[in-house]
């Protein structure tokens, strides 16, 4: 019995340390003062990073918390990310009203989207969330009187004077306190009666109905908080950008989140957090190398599905002394 | 009025006729029990009762009420509870979650409350979190309260499973070979538990379960399905002396006359 103690109060010391509040809060303080200890284009990157910590965070929840194989964020981004965009260049709205336009345009869409969607299941619902992608793309390239074609669009200028910062600071802790919020959301909706469902419908429908648990209800929630991530972190892209171009939204859009939030350990929100900020990192040191880039992705993809299913989120549970998360899916019927 | 009643439950896979206008008629506060020979159609009736293979045909009445044609999840909520012959635990959550799981019909949060974090989502899920420990209790599986689920022995994850039903307040409970791969000690207990959800919750159980002397223990009543019909009901005795229960068993007895 009193060995159970040592070992309980010598856990909670530790998760007192090295546990995710702790590594959370070293997180948020190593971004907040990135940008003012780096030069502009390490800001960049880390402001990329903090846009992919978003969808990574959006993507988790409909494949990692409901466990639906969807390959539609990548178009619901750039929905997104053109709303945003044109609202602001045809529409001459300011940012701050155009932002939270294009996150609740891309909601909209991804629940459409999720009309279809939920008649399929697994390998149906993969094809036909991918045909929603390209022909998401296709839109973007050939609808030119609205999207302006393959060439895009330059963004106007946006000012965050009002908050006595340039462009690039500002939004740089625009997406921050956005991340923090958004991050916050995903935990307690995680955490309650609905990120239990999400759950549940993962790991067995039948069980769940059994639970008075409505399949369509549920996935449908999944697939609207998803896409409004997506969409908010589209507008933030374009934003960081400065231009619209449909090529940004194309299938390695897709591979690149999809990566992020497998070797981050599917159904981990920090997870998807650490597969973000480290694919970011990856692709910026491979910058100038764009072939390799997406070889690279591929096989760490592959790589993490063969030998370590539950990805990075896996690793921390294993290795790091009180680091605990529920809803993790810990790499499918190993025990 | 029965507390659940099926009538003439017609259901067919291709071309095989699954069952075949089952009648069934249960009490409230009766245990009843479900046996027949493998591919009788026991575990499709329980199916068609709470709605994952609806019925071709017939209807099933709770407390007078029509629930067939209704969604699983709907049925579920008018107060039929499940639980399953293979474990389905839900993976990636402890145990407590599991149970908390089970009370999702009783909570109210929703993803806009969730995600602000309203006092009243915390408080419910404080609450939450003491019936589903009040829930294990009952069960006797507290002290695995914040276990992964996937770590338990086949026994405790189906007491558990029990636990995640009963915390969803069914009026009637069906449990699907609740027995199986128990030892006999094991089997004793759940003998008492199921004895306990009737006389203490006052739910009514259908069992379908191949451990004889559980079924012949516990059950107030019996009823025998052989391919997809009903063929004899009654008490254990009566199930017992049932000639063509034996045939359904064992094979038509040779005459030794003559």
């Amino acid at each position: 019995m009193s060995t159970d103690m040592d070992n309980a109060s010598r856990r909670s010391l530790a998760a007192l340390l090295v546990g995710r509040r702790t590594v959370f809060l070293l997180g948020t303080l190593a971004f907040a003062v990135w940008p003012l200890a780096f030069n502009p284009y390490l800001a960049y990157a880390a402001n990329l990073a903090l846009i992919y910590i978003l969808l990574a965070v959006g993507l988790n929840f409909i494949i990692g918390f409901a466990g639906q194989l969807v390959f539609a964020n990548g178009a619901l981004m750039g929905i997104g990310a053109y709303c945003t965009g044109l609202l602001m260049y045809d529409g001459g709205w300011p940012f701050w009203l155009a932002l939270p336009a294009g996150a609740v345009l891309s909601c909209i869409i991804g629940l459409l989207v999720a009309l279809p969607a939920l008649r399929l299941q697994g390998l149906y619902l993969a094809l036909g969330t991918v045909a929603f992608a390209q022909f998401a793309l296709w839109v973007f390239i050939h609808w030119e009187g609205l999207t302006y074609g393959n060439a895009g669009f330059v963004l106007p200028p946006i000012s965050f004077e009002a908050i006595g910062l340039g462009k690039d600071l500002g939004l740089y802790y625009l997406s921050l306190a956005l991340v923090l919020v958004f991050v916050l959301i995903a935990y307690r909706i995680s955490r309650s009666r609905v990120g239990r469902a999400f759950i549940a419908v993962r790991e067995s429908e039948v069980a769940a109905e059994a639970l008075a648990i409505d399949l369509t209800v549920y996935k449908t929630i999944a697939y609207g908080v998803s896409a409004l991530y997506a969409g908010l972190a589209g507008g933030l892209f374009t934003a960081l950008l400065g231009v619209v171009v449909p090529e940004s939204f194309n299938l390695f859009q897709i591979v690149l989140q999809f990566a992020m939030v497998i070797i981050g350990g599917l159904g981990s929100i920090a997870g998807a957090i650490i597969g973000a900020v480290a694919l970011i990192s990856l692709q910026e040191l491979l910058r100038g190398f764009q072939e390799v880039q997406e070889i690279a992705f591929g096989a760490l993809l592959l790589a993490t599905l063969l030998f370590f299913p539950g990805g990075i989120a896996a690793a921390l549970k294993r290795w790091v002394p009180g680091w605990t998360e529920t809803h993790h899916q810990d790499g499918g019927g190993r025990s | 009025m029965s507390r659940l009643e099926t009538r003439g439950l017609c259901l067919s896979f291709g071309g095989i006729r699954a069952l075949d206008g089952v009648d069934l008629s249960v009490e409230a506060g009766e245990i009843r029990g479900i046996i027949g020979p493998n591919g009788a159609g026991k575990t499709t009736l329980l199916n068609a009762i709470c709605g994952l293979t609806p019925p071709s045909e017939g209807v099933v009445l709770l407390d007078g009420e029509p629930v067939s044609g209704l969604k699983p999840s709907a049925i579920a909520a008018r107060g039929i509870g499940r639980t399953f012959q293979t474990s389905m635990l839900f993976g990636g959550m402890t145990v407590l979650e599991n149970v908390m799981t089970g009370l999702h019909q009783h909570m109210s949060a929703n993803v806009f409350t969730a995600a602000l974090g309203l006092p009243s989502v915390r408080r419910e899920d404080t609450d939450a979190r003491e019936k589903a420990l009040a829930a294990l209790d009952f069960v006797n599986m507290r002290q695995f309260a914040e276990r992964d689920g996937a770590a338990l022995s086949f026994g405790q994850q189906r007491l558990v499973e029990i636990a995640r039903a009963l915390i969803s307040e069914p009026t009637v409970l069906l449990l699907d070979e609740p027995a199986v791969g128990l030892s006999p000690p094991r089997v004793q207990e759940l003998d008492l538990l199921l004895r306990r959800i009737r006389d203490e919750r006052g739910i009514t159980i259908v069992m379908i379960e191949h451990v004889i002397r559980l079924v012949m223990g516990v059950c107030d009543r019996i009823t025998v399905l052989n391919s997809g019909a009903k063929i004899a009901e009654g008490t254990g005795d009566e199930i017992i002396e049932n000639r063509e229960v034996q045939e359904a068993y064992l094979g038509k007895a040779i005459d030794a006359a003559d």
